[in-house]
């Protein structure tokens, strides 16, 4: 009966050594596909998405006055009304000698780190070449790469101007953050995400005299009142108190990667396009890199200091919603950490595989498996059938550990790896322990008492470490999650495996 | 007992003149920072062809005359290669370019290819990620160690818990100056290594230590 349960276990094991190490293939049309996970490897092992960013040598054309001030609005002059204006064109660098300095390039390394810190990425190197003021990013390639390289440089050149007369009312300067905001919408069918933009002290009292200046006439707010309402309701849903609620003047923004639109709904706009003629309010509009995010008036003062804006529609799909937060958080991103001071170009963007082949982590594994079967030799020689019985524990031990890390997402970096290693060392010591306490005096009641006692002060000892493991889990730094993250469920299994295995392994000869 | 003070002695001097050598190294030469984080000079070679990173390797070892170089495959279709290494004349491309040429059966002109250089990974920019990850731990075991063994007194745990973590970190880091194993991506690694040991070597010496006390 008791060879009988050792051959269940042993017989056990060796199923999850198989499992984890040659996986479980099932036909998928006319080939066989491993149905088991397999791992996911961090940049430095994988690779990683290499891109350039140079500073820009483009021109952009301006039109100056007889003066030689840049005319603003110009964009849609004809070269007759320039020249009756007695205007001229000219060719301006974006980048001008007088910023392509060393302190704006460590000033645009700076902001770009924040803006990848700000946007969570987890694992990443940057390089600034001081006498170009190139930069050099290296980021994991994964589903967001694409979305995070477009907007990762934009220039985020924040301002407010008179629709009119484009004199800017407020600029970067003035704002002190800008979140994201999401909550169901006022029809609770889907969900709106804003961003939501808090503006510094002096801001504040800016945009409280421009919203006071700036204000909806009495003409079009009667007739939009009811359009309107459904655009308070939603904006009342959010935490602030008051909301910029944009009127019939609002446009859609088309920028690259950002679509702004406002709270209104569809039948909104079409009712605010048959307004639009008999308005005569003062509108401000809102740029992003010269970019037009949006036009608009306002309904009542803003005196909070913070101003609203509706991303996208309402989501009403996972997919929309991930779309309109992402907008959302870039932009939010780009504002929070205020403008670039020199404008980049994207030069290289490629995949670069990493210089650690598959053929280098082989010989790697190799080593160390050369490593452990000398140690569980040693184990064997020295504690007989009690070592042979240890060493088919360290085996399904170190087994089940593979398939954890695989179906727990466990992303394996070279520090991941040597979390491996150091669970596995030990867990050797563990069971070297055992052994040592168990072939001092073989009687079953005292094996009880050794096994707590030696449980007792392994994990006492292992407090400290513990303690680390559990401040890595929580870092958002893929080499130290990595590593905190194999040491965690290698701690665990070591504790968890050796009283539900390794023990009842060896009670069980100890019975025989 | 005077024969282990006597030896502790001789060890604390050992230790304080490595760290001590170590530091000057740092501050005066530097640390050896591995290729990766150096300024380097990189070409990308198009071959449109499966390749042997071994193979490039081969060639790289005559144009380079078996100087230090990363190569890596570049994009999903692995058909291109990138070389980098410290330093890259016109003519050692050209060579490359030709060598590669020959191996490849392909046609690519050196003219056509651009040496680009790849700027440093400051230290700084290195080690920031992994300062607040050690901190908050190395608080926190702290906490512990002073409620855990606070019956051989706070202050004293605390000193000496903290003192010997920091040293610990301080000689490798100045055998590593000392020898000139470069930074690089088994650095954290060794860091990790190194903490861990003198975390459970502290916990060891500190469980005995209460344990004599308790007795």
């Amino acid at each position: 009966m008791k060879k009988i349960k050792i051959l269940t276990i042993t017989l056990l094991i060796a199923l999850i050594t198989m499992i984890a190490f040659f996986g479980i293939y099932v036909q998928e049309q006319n080939r066989m596909e491993n149905i088991i996970k397999d791992n996911s490897y961090a940049m430095d092992l994988n690779g990683a998405r290499t891109v350039k960013f140079v500073v820009s040598k483009e021109n952009k054309t301006v039109i100056k006055d007889a003066e030689g001030k840049e005319v603003k609005n110009s964009e849609n002059l004809t070269d007759e009304q320039i020249a009756e204006k007695g205007y001229t064109k000219e060719e301006v660098p974006y980048n001008s000698e007088d910023v392509k300095n060393v302190e704006n390039y460590e000033e645009s390394k700076r902001i770009i780190k924040e803006r990848l810190s700000k946007l969570g990425l987890s694992n990443y190197t940057i390089k600034l070449d001081e006498n170009t003021g190139d930069i050099i990013l290296e980021l994991t390639e994964d589903d967001i790469t694409d979305y995070i390289v477009s907007n990762i440089y934009t220039k985020g050149d924040f301002k407010i101007i008179d629709t009119e007369t484009n004199e800017v009312l407020m600029d970067n300067n003035d704002i002190k953050t800008a979140k994201v905001l999401y909550g169901a919408s006022s029809t609770g069918s889907g969900t709106n995400v804003y961003l939501d933009i808090e503006f510094t002290k002096e801001g504040a009292k800016k945009l409280e005299d421009i919203s006071n200046k700036y204000v909806e006439s009495e003409n079009t707010q009667d007739k939009a009142e009811a359009d309107n309402t459904a655009a308070n309701n939603t904006t009342a849903d959010n935490t602030t108190a008051d909301n910029t609620t944009t009127n019939n003047t609002t446009t859609d923004n088309n920028t690259n990667t950002n679509n702004v639109e406002t709270n209104e709904t569809a039948e909104n706009t079409a009712n605010s396009e048959e307004n639009q003629e008999e308005t005569t309010t003062k509108t401000i509009t809102m740029k992003i890199d010269d970019q037009e995010i949006m036009s608009t008036s306002f309904e009542e003062p803003i005196k909070t200091g913070k101003l609203q804006l509706s991303v996208g529609a309402t989501a009403t799909s996972e997919d929309t919603l991930k779309d309109y937060v992402d907008q959302a958080t870039s932009m939010g991103v780009v504002l929070d950490t205020g403008k670039l001071p020199i404008t980049y170009e994207v030069e290289q963007n490629e995949y670069i595989l990493s210089d650690i082949t598959s053929n280098d982590l082989q010989i790697l594994i190799y080593i160390l498996t050369g490593i452990m079967v000398v140690a569980l030799i040693v184990l064997i020689i020295r504690y007989k059938a009690l070592g042979a019985l240890g060493t088919i524990s360290y085996i399904g031990l170190l087994s089940i550990f593979m398939i954890i890390l695989k179906y727990t997402n466990v992303t394996l970096s070279i520090e991941g790896i040597l979390g491996i290693i150091v669970a596995l060392v030990l867990n050797y010591i563990f069971i070297n322990k055992i052994l040592n306490k168990i072939k001092a005096n073989e009687e079953i009641s005292e094996v009880n008492k050794n096994l707590k006692s030696i449980y007792k002060d392994f994990f006492v000892k292992l407090i400290p470490v513990i303690i680390m493991v559990i401040a890595f889990c929580f870092i958002n730094w893929v080499p130290i999650i990595s590593f905190g993250m194999t040491m965690f469920w290698g701690i665990v299994l070591i504790a968890s495996f050796n009283i539900l295995i390794t023990n009842n392994l060896l009670k069980i000869q100890i019975k025989k | 007992m005077k024969n282990i003070k006597n030896k502790t002695k001789i060890l604390i001097a050992i230790i304080a003149i490595i760290i001590i050598v170590g530091f000057t190294i740092t501050l005066t030469i530097g640390l050896n920072f591995e290729l990766k984080y150096q300024d380097t000079k990189r070409v990308e070679l198009n071959l449109g062809k499966d390749f042997e990173i071994s193979d490039i390797k081969a060639i790289t070892n005559e144009v380079f005359a078996n100087k230090e170089v990363i190569i890596q495959k570049v994009e999903v279709f692995e058909d291109t290669v990138s070389i980098q290494a410290k330093d890259m004349s016109e003519e050692e491309k050209t060579n490359l370019v030709n060598k590669i040429n020959e191996k490849y059966q392909t046609e690519l002109s050196a003219e056509e290819i651009n040496i680009y250089t790849v700027p440093n990974t400051r230290g700084r920019d290195i080690v920031e990620p992994y300062i607040f990850p050690f901190a908050l731990a190395t608080l926190i075991i702290l906490v512990y160690m002073a409620i855990r063994y606070h019956k051989l007194g706070i202050i004293k745990v605390l000193l000496k818990s903290a003192i010997i973590i920091v040293l610990a970190q301080a000689l490798l880091l100045s055998v590593m100056a000392i020898t000139r194993i470069p930074v690089g991506r088994l650095t954290l690694p060794l860091v990790i290594v190194v903490y861990i040991i003198t975390l459970m070597g502290l916990s060891n010496n500190l469980e005995r230590k209460l344990k004599e006390h308790a007795e």
